[in-house]
């Protein structure tokens, strides 16, 4: 009952400072403009998560990297040592952000963060392998080669530079008896050599114009190849094989 | 115009401030003054600047109301204003506060429906709450006050905390283990 004429004072002095205009009620544009603005920056951060993403394993198929498990648990092992882990890192940090911007909607905050965090890999991996399937990132990497573009063209520059010294990526351009020559995805030649302390080659069929990924030291631009794994061929990474494609349509 | 005031729901009444008829906030104000008060007592658990707080809350109520969406619960969106006004005072004032994370947020937990036996023991807990509120955490003693005190349900709870319902449901059982604890403590026979 004491406290009736504080009550009172709370509805007056509210009241107050709304008729004299000293609190003013944001119009309904400033919360559309809001939702409009959370939206889009949800939007945009999808967008460079799954470039972030889908460019680390462009980068990584375009090294060989990605290729390393195939020769078993030592590749593995070069896999692990090899992988951009700053990279990784950073877009973990960018996935945490992106779910912090979600949970400002309705619907991901009502459900249990597990959810909404699972949703947000999913839908990251899945665009990511999408846009990693398309010649996005080789059209780019083309592009600031040519002089195009040359604020991408720092983060294209190491495309392709193997991490480690022991694994090499590219297609046979000439096969000389028992070696053959590769032309590595940044249009490097390179000398295989194959000799006892290569692995026998299971893949029987090696011939020009064919992928591989080889595992071998490097002295003097040309590698004693220890093992050596066919793999599936990405006319986008390489210039020349672009190049054939390009003169195909021409014609 | 004085019987159409009180005979309106709190939505429409809100869609009315919305289109400019400002003077319908007063009802606003006189129907949810009281309840205000209460909550920022217990929320805060000690009666310091209460009276400022809450027309801090009323302030923002009115400054924000565009963005209210008259198809859903008022009470709902006035009580999410009154838990930031209240969360930020404790910020200020670097006391017990919710952290950004809690691991109780991060896995879906089942939500029994033990409604009955609740209803049964509404009474106890309420002379619980009462008698240890001040020794609960805040992310414990929040669902408490809102659901024993107030009569919100889990979801409105939930849609307070912005907490999944499940969460609301895990922290009052946890809650109510802790107050029972305490009362031990205390030799309260229950």
């Amino acid at each position: 009952m004491n406290n009736e004429p504080e009550k009172n004072s709370i509805t007056d002095k509210v009241l107050n400072k709304i008729k004299s205009g000293e609190v003013k009620m944001k119009s309904k544009t400033y919360f559309i403009l809001r939702m409009v603005l959370l939206i889009l920056s949800t939007l945009v951060l999808i967008f460079f998560i799954i470039y972030f993403v889908s460019f680390i394993i462009f980068s990584l198929r375009a090294s060989g990297v990605l290729f390393l498990p195939k020769f078993g648990f030592p590749g593995i092992k070069i896999f692990l040592n090899s992988l951009p882990w700053l990279l990784i890192f950073i877009s973990a940090i960018l996935i945490i952000l992106l779910e912090i911007f979600a949970k400002k909607f309705t619907f991901v905050y009502r459900r249990p963060i597990l959810y909404s965090l699972l949703a947000i890999i999913m839908i990251v991996v899945i665009g990511s392998l999408l846009v990693e399937k398309t010649p996005f990132h080789s059209n780019l990497f083309w592009k600031t080669q040519e002089g195009h573009l040359p604020i991408m063209r720092t983060v294209y520059r190491d495309f392709g530079v193997p991490r480690t010294g022991n694994i090499y990526h590219g297609v046979i351009s000439e096969v000389v008896g028992n070696d053959f020559k590769i032309e590595t995805p940044r249009g490097e030649i390179l000398a295989i050599v194959v000799s006892s302390k290569t692995r026998p080659i299971l893949e029987t069929d090696i011939k020009e114009g064919d992928a591989i990924v080889v595992l071998g030291e490097r002295k003097n631009g040309i590698i004693q190849a220890l093992d050596i794994r066919k793999v599936k061929k990405d006319s986008n990474l390489f210039r020349s094989q672009r190049m054939r494609g390009y003169k195909l349509l021409v014609e | 115009m004085e019987e159409k005031k009180y005979k309106q729901s709190d939505e429409e009444i809100a869609a009315l401030i919305q289109a400019g008829d400002i003077d319908f906030f007063e009802v606003l104000i006189r129907r949810y003054k009281e309840k205000m008060m209460r909550y920022a007592r217990k929320f805060l658990s000690d009666g310091e600047d209460i009276n400022d707080i809450v027309q801090e809350i009323f302030i923002k109520v009115y400054a924000n109301i565009q963005s209210f969406d008259t198809k859903r619960k008022f009470s709902s969106w006035l009580y999410r204003i009154a838990h930031n006004e209240l969360v930020n005072t404790l910020k200020k004032r670097k006391k017990n506060t919710l952290p950004l994370f809690e691991l109780d947020t991060f896995l879906p937990h089942s939500l029994r429906d033990d409604s009955l036996r609740q209803n049964l023991d509404r009474r106890d807990i309420q002379e619980m709450i009462n008698k240890c509120l001040d020794q609960l955490e805040l992310k414990y003693r929040e669902p408490i006050i809102l659901y024993y005190l107030e009569n919100l349900s889990y979801k409105e709870i939930a849609e307070i905390m912005r907490v999944p319902i499940s969460t609301v449901g895990i922290r009052i059982k946890r809650a109510k283990k802790i107050m029972k604890s305490i009362f031990k403590k205390l030799e309260y026979n229950l």
